[in-house]
């Protein structure tokens, strides 16, 4: 693929916007608080459209529509099984107790509701993980970009990095959350012509089924699962996915994304940014929409590749050592679509949701690191501005991070299959703690930390006693799976069940908290206010009534 | 603090009217897939979103001032 000057004049446009805007909110910074959590002061459009945008990185582009052509439609069952009930419920019964407890991240909530050391765990793995997270999708980036356009890798990662570190750097935790509304705008414009030139190409959906139905897939299975979600989903050898209904709505349904959507800083963090407690609860619950639609912009097109590549129409399957690179089916349909000038809208949304994805992680980073790390543990008691200037360098020391596990990262290919993995270990026991401190007051800081530790380990043994396309059994094989999917989701029901056993178990035999002290931090002994707004349709409630009807619509549509 | 609808709006409008002049010099201009005049279609839509955003800022600075 060749890029025209146009299309780099674009690309650097939007360089120039993100930077200003960056620019512009330099000057509302006098304090830690307004650098590392924004003072409450974000409308709820804006964070609701950031809370999707964080999650939204280039990974999940580029892996989600490489994802359509691998398991077809199947793949949406990460938005509407998996993301939008976790969105919904995050929004209705965890928000009143995050925004309420005036915490400033996920692991201080923790140090409220149980004790110092189950935060110093979270604080620690979590701050590790956003590092990991954003050199994983850094180094995607770096690899793609050298391989479509032939980029230097040091030079696009670093470059990308640059940008990212000046507008977080000016702007803080404001900046990026503006700069990651843009950003989705800009992926759904630079996306959305891509899904429908190519559907339109492939005969719209029911030319696409009609194409897929008469051929087979590698895995030996007919086309025709490509375009169902459920109906293939009965045993595990029926599906390329390798799964079945009871691993999929457990393991991804339940606490894969639960684990995520509730409990991950990096997304919690733009819900806590907002203006007003109704503000921050309807923020996921909104986020839930656009969430939903994401698959229509990003697995459809996948699958309309693999459709297309059946059609005699000029296009195939892009290669790599005899088999399939799903990695760049985006771009080299963008490439096979796209004239001059889209070109370059399409590669500045590419970039646009690494940057959204990376930002995101270095902003969680830097508020994890200065408040529930350095004030904690390190130097607490400082003036605020000792703290601001804490969280200004550790902007730069999280970049730099970042780019060194970039290059770690070059040892392993399958990009979303690992960072599931990494979820897995690290987000899935966690749900289980966050279920049990917020709704059940026995619970106690010696069960949530021994809960947590031994859940995280329970997925660390699971890994390294089954084996999944190549991977794990580093003990013993147990057991095999048929796909890393499917290991994945079976990690993340033994880590949750673990955590959420011991944890019980543990706190049945040590001494709870008293309950004056848990008042705005679990329910039972919270008082929840009422929504107030002046029309119904505004409240939290009803809102996620409808996106929950509309999610089962799509469930039964595509079914 | 900045109403974010500006500065978007801007953004959309501009890189709107880049691919319009692209559409209109160079119309014949498509990939190998598609004869669309894809430019074209996609500079129009991203106008009409930019101005949407400036309208709705314009309107929301009106009724502050």
């Amino acid at each position: 693929m060749k890029l025209a000057p146009v299309d780099y004049f674009i690309l650097f446009l939007y360089f120039a916007f993100v930077i200003g805007i960056g620019w512009r909110l330099r000057s509302k910074i006098s304090t830690s608080g307004e650098f590392l959590t924004s003072g409450h002061s974000v409308p709820v459009w804006i964070t609701s459209l950031a809370f999707l945008a964080a999650n939204l990185g280039a990974q999940e582009l580029v892996g989600m529509s490489g994802n359509g052509a691998k398991y077809g439609i199947m793949t949406a069952h990460f938005y509407w099984v998996g993301a939008v009930p976790a969105m919904i419920f995050v929004g209705l019964f965890m928000m009143p107790f995050y925004y309420g407890s005036r915490a400033r991240s996920v692991p201080e909530y923790l140090k409220l509701r149980f004790d110092e050391k189950t935060r110093a765990l979270n604080a620690f793995t979590f701050a590790g993980m956003t590092v990991f997270s954003s050199g994983i999708s850094m180094y995607a980036l770096g690899l793609l970009l050298h391989l479509v356009l032939g980029w230097d890798f040091t030079r696009s990662v670093l470059c990308s990095a640059a940008i990212v570190l000046v507008y977080t750097f000016l702007g803080g935790l404001t900046s990026a959350i503006y700069n990651e509304v843009l950003q989705f705008f800009l992926i759904v414009v630079g996306f959305s012509p891509l899904a429908i030139l190519a559907v339109t190409k492939a005969g719209g959906w029911s030319g696409m089924s009609a194409r897929l139905h008469t051929m087979t897939l590698p895995t030996g299975q007919a086309g025709d699962v490509m375009v169902h979600s459920w109906k293939y989903m009965a045993h595990t050898a029926d599906n390329p996915l390798g799964i079945e209904v009871f691993g999929l709505v457990a393991g991804l349904g339940f606490v894969m994304s639960f684990g995520y959507w509730c409990t991950d800083f990096l997304v919690i963090q733009r819900a806590m940014a907002a203006n007003s407690m109704s503000a921050s609860r309807r923020t996921p619950i909104i986020a839930a929409l656009p969430k939903m639609m994401m698959p229509f912009i990003v697995i459809v097109p996948g699958i309309a590749a693999l459709a297309l590549s059946q059609m005699n129409v000029g296009y195939s399957l892009p290669m790599k050592n005899g088999g399939p690179d799903y990695d760049q089916v985006l771009t080299t349909l963008m490439g096979q679509f796209y004239p001059a000038g889209m070109l370059g809208v399409g590669l500045t949304g590419l970039m646009a949701s690494f940057m959204s994805g990376m930002a995101g992680n270095v902003t969680a980073f830097n508020t994890v690191w200065t408040y529930d790390i350095y004030q904690t543990h390190i130097r607490p008691g400082a003036p605020d501005h000792h703290y601001l200037m804490v969280g200004k360098i550790t902007t730069f020391v999280g970049v730099g991070l970042s780019i060194a596990t970039a290059y770690l990262a070059q040892h392993y290919n399958s990009i979303n299959d690992l960072l599931q993995l990494v979820f897995s270990f690290v987000n899935a026991p966690l749900f289980g703690t966050f279920l049990l401190g917020m709704f059940w007051k026995r619970t106690t800081g010696h069960g949530a930390f021994c809960g947590l530790l031994s859940g995280t380990c329970a997925a660390a043994f699971t890994h390294g006693l089954t084996l999944a396309e190549g991977k794990g059994a580093w003990l013993a094989n147990v057991h095999e799976f048929p796909s890393s999917m499917a290991q994945n989701f079976w990690i993340a029901i033994m880590a949750w069940t673990t955590c959420f056993v011991v944890t019980i178990l543990v706190s049945l035999v040590t001494s709870p908290k008293p309950e004056r002290e848990l008042v705005g931090l679990v329910y039972g002994v919270t008082e929840i206010k009422h929504e107030r707004e002046a029309n119904w349709w505004a409240r939290p409630v009803p809102i996620a009534i409808g996106i929950a009807l509309l999610a089962l619509f799509l469930n039964f549509y595509f079914a | 603090m900045l109403d974010l609808r500006i500065p978007t709006g801007f953004f959309f409008t501009l890189t709107g009217v880049i691919l319009l002049f692209m559409a209109f010099f160079d119309p014949n201009a498509h990939a190998a897939l598609t004869d669309a005049n894809v430019n074209l279609y996609c500079g129009l839509s991203m106008v009409a979103f930019g101005a949407f955003l400036l309208t709705l800022a314009w309107r929301a600075s009106r009724r502050h001032s």
